[in-house]
């Protein structure tokens, strides 16, 4: 049992942990972009291949034992702490992507009041 | 036949896609990742402490990247008029359900607790996690609380959008002032000494601009929530 | 020990993301995404990044599965 632990704790294991999951979440949510139907379930698949980028973001530059990127009792320098490159990218990229979101959802409101639907399949006023 | 061709254009599209993806990713596996991408922030934690800003997170979202964050301002203005715009086009009538008496009791404890936690972020930015987007968006779901429990509660345009007008002219203004002082755009003109980290008042102009992109992204956040929840229910 | 908590976290955070999707009822799907963003919350604090795991906890619990409940309502309300 200590051996799976000693083995998952080296720092190319975590990752390889980090690059799968991503990778695995990503697919979950490009799934349900391609085969549901309903217009929330399709906002809700993108939010999910979103948070796997940001992981992905986070995650790929965590060594194993830095701290935080800042300064507290008993550090005097910024040595041996994590890139923080990624964490301010990835925190303005959350709260711009809940705004856009908000948006799309406002369009989705908006369509149904005129037409009565929330099926992507039906929407075909671009079509000829 | 058109939805025929539909569907084979999306597996198509989709297992390209993943298949290209999933050759990138075993690829950056299998030779690891280089050393210089992987720590691209070395340069920036070694030159953070002249600023004297506690927090690194801070001083790149503010400093470093500060022209990207008035970008990134601007698109969350943007999105915020695009909802004003589609969803306030119909005449409000509101619909009166009255919520119950625990829930208005404890939102009206909680708002003044939320708020200040709020602020207390926002102005703290420079010194432990959190900042201005953090404490715009906890002073967003304060009100956001508030308008679920209280439905004749509501916020006035005018103000709002003279906070907003405020903050996003003040960037620029103190950005433009760095400009004019010491020759580049969003300098750090105010005094800022290194023995000062730590403490509230330091790092010059960089916890000013956390509190005033935190007035920016609360008053959006805010006008956001409400389009959303008081459009009018029925036609 | 941090190893087997990243994995965990990872196989949670994809089964509950399956689930949110593959959910038929449109309610119960919002609040899975929210369990999501709950997971994520853990994994960004355990890689050291306070700062983005503050945010994720207002935004991902907070006001977006609010933002997905109005408009929920608000495609049901006038049926």
């Amino acid at each position: 049992m200590s051996d799976i632990f000693t083995y998952l704790n080296q720092k190319e294991v975590i990752d390889s942990i980090v690059l799968i999951g991503s990778m695995a979440l990503f697919f979950v949510g490009l799934f349900g972009l391609l085969s549901q139907k309903h217009i929330i379930k399709i906002f809700i698949s993108i939010s999910i291949m979103e948070i796997s980028i940001f992981l992905l973001f986070v995650g790929s530059t965590f060594v194993k034992g830095y701290t935080a990127p800042i300064l507290g009792d008993g550090f005097e320098k910024f040595v041996g702490m994590n890139d923080p490159i990624p964490h301010a990218m990835i925190l303005t990229a959350i709260v711009i992507g809940m705004a856009v979101f908000a948006l799309g959802m406002s369009f989705a409101i908006e369509y149904y009041k005129l037409t009565g639907i929330t099926d992507i399949d039906k929407m075909r006023e671009m079509r000829r | 036949m058109n939805l025929k061709r539909d569907v084979a254009v999306q597996t198509y599209s989709g297992l390209g896609l993943s298949a290209l993806l999933a050759i990138t990713i075993l690829n950056i596996m299998l030779h690891n990742m280089p050393q210089s991408v992987k720590r691209a922030g070395e340069k920036l934690l070694e030159i953070n402490s002249q600023d004297g800003v506690a927090n690194a997170v801070t001083t790149v979202v503010v400093y470093f990247r500060g022209f990207d964050t008035l970008g990134e301002i601007a698109v969350l203005f943007i999105a915020s008029l695009g909802i004003g715009l589609v969803l306030s086009s119909h005449s409000e009538h509101h619909h009166k359900v009255e919520s119950s008496f625990i829930l208005k009791t404890a939102s009206k404890l909680l708002f003044p607790i939320i708020i200040l936690f709020g602020i207390y972020v926002m102005v703290y930015g420079h010194l432990s996690p959190g900042g201005g987007f953090q404490g715009g968006v906890i002073v967003a779901s304060a009100f956001l609380l508030l308008l679920i429990s209280h439905q004749d509660f509501e916020l006035s345009h005018s103000v709002i959008s003279a906070f907003e007008t405020l903050a996003g002219v003040s960037y620029v203004i103190i950005g433009l002032m760095g400009l004019w002082i010491l020759d580049n755009f969003l300098g750090n003109f105010i005094p800022h000494d290194i023995s000062q980290m730590g403490m509230l008042v330091s790092g010059g102009i960089i916890p000013l601009i956390y509190i005033i992109v935190g007035i920016k992204v609360g008053s959006e956040m805010s006008m956001i929530v409400q389009n959303l929840l008081k459009r009018s229910d029925n036609e | 020990m941090i190893g087997i908590v990243i994995l965990g976290s990872f196989i949670a955070i994809i089964i509950v993301a399956f689930a949110s999707i593959v959910e038929k009822r449109l309610a119960d799907s919002i609040v899975l995404s929210m369990g999501v963003g709950l997971g994520s919350v853990v994994l960004f604090f355990i890689f050291q990044a306070p700062d983005v795991a503050l945010t994720e906890a207002v935004i991902g619990a907070g006001i977006s599965s609010v933002i997905f409940l109005m408009a929920l309502k608000h495609l049901k309300a006038s049926r």
